[in-house]
């Protein structure tokens, strides 16, 4: 075998590796979940959404190639009951006549040692698009899956989610905390 | 005048077990008419509001069941008047799911809260765990206990209260009076 620069020959088995895992990677949905819990008159309050789509390509070797991309399907939020389900798809909430989908884009992905992860991205809700960074910290669980899970916190006014009636912070807090667990196959 | 071995009066039940029986009454009627309202109301934080304290009261009731049921142990109830058997049974079979419903209710409705993935924070201070993961199907059944179990108790305390106002008025005998202070008082007057 005629013998090809290190670098070279590395870079192109990172790539091969990158297209190959690209293709195959992709978040096992079952196994996924977005959750979040919300405040409400000093009461914990959680909930999830049923449907989401993901765009996940996770390389640690390559974190500038990788990203994670989501939509979520605003209506199909899950919340203690139907008729606060209901309300909170009305327009003084997330207004899912007109904004049905909240996006987030990853913009970069910083290590940070010990199998910790920022993702730094920007978030699209009602409208707004504001940047946000979700730490993750990645582990592998029973089956050689890679589990990733992280928790930020949303500020629901600065996405305007809770006007008029309920902009009141002491009714409904303004942080929301976010949680990610992302359950991807595993790296091939 | 019934009285114990040792001379004692023991006809009439003693002014802490009499101020929980009739603060329980308080407090379940003022929670019937609230959890009725409240889930009338159009979503809106007085709604919310009114659900807390729904799940206060209820927790309050539970608290005063455990304490009278402590209470009853240590400071026995006074034997029934003279009655037929088959309403002495019954008597004592009401009394018992008068007890258990009191205690049962309250705990569906903190499992139906933790279901529907609402947390119970009771007064506001004190955080009760969410016994149960979220899950929709498990919290419509739950809450299908809870409000079964209000109608079980609404009837069992409509017939509690009909036998007392039978005791008192058709047979005259000290069934209801031994619950009530005032009465009690002015009897001791004469």
């Amino acid at each position: 075998m005629t013998p090809l620069p290190r670098v070279l020959l590395l870079s192109l088995g990172l790539l091969v590796v990158a297209a190959d895992q690209a293709a195959a990677q992709g978040v096992l949905l079952d196994k996924s979940e977005i959750r979040f819990v919300s405040k409400q008159m000093g009461v914990k309050v959680e909930g999830r959404f049923r449907k989401w789509k993901a765009n996940v390509v996770f390389l640690p070797a390559a974190l500038a190639t990788s990203k994670a991309d989501f939509d979520i399907d605003l209506a199909s939020i899950d919340l203690a009951s139907s008729e606060s389900e209901a309300e909170i798809r009305g327009p003084a909430w997330f207004d899912t006549a007109r904004f049905s989908v909240a996006h987030f884009a990853s913009t970069s992905i910083k290590d940070r040692g010990g199998d910790r992860y920022d993702i730094a991205g920007q978030l699209s809700l009602k409208g707004i698009t504001r940047d946000c960074v979700v730490p993750i910290a990645v582990k592998n669980d029973a089956a050689g899956n890679r589990v990733a899970e992280g928790s930020f916190t949303v500020k629901r006014l600065d996405y305007k989610i809770g006007e008029g009636l309920w902009a009141d912070t002491d009714t409904v807090a303004n942080e929301v905390n976010v949680m990610v667990r992302m359950v991807l196959p595993p790296a091939k | 005048m019934a009285r114990t071995q040792d001379g004692r009066a023991s006809d009439s039940y003693g002014g802490i077990a009499i101020t929980l029986h009739w603060l329980t009454l308080v407090l379940i009627v003022a929670n019937w008419l609230l959890g009725l309202s409240m889930v009338d109301l159009p979503f809106s934080p007085r709604k919310l509001q009114w659900y807390i304290w729904h799940k206060w009261i209820g927790i309050t009731v539970f608290l005063i069941a455990s304490i009278r049921l402590g209470w009853r142990a240590v400071h026995p109830a006074p034997p029934p008047v003279a009655m037929p058997e088959w309403q002495r049974t019954a008597a004592s079979v009401s009394h018992k799911l008068l007890y258990a419903l009191l205690l049962l209710i309250p705990i569906s409705g903190w499992l139906y809260s933790s279901a529907t993935g609402v947390q119970v924070v009771y007064l506001g201070i004190v955080p009760l765990p969410n016994l149960l993961p979220k899950d929709k199907m498990l919290a419509d059944l739950l809450l299908g206990v809870h409000v079964g179990g209000n109608l079980t108790l609404s009837a069992v305390v409509c017939l509690h209260a009909g036998a007392a106002l039978w005791h008192h008025l058709v047979n005259r005998d000290e069934t209801l009076a031994r619950m009530l202070p005032f009465i009690k008082r002015k009897r001791a007057i004469e």
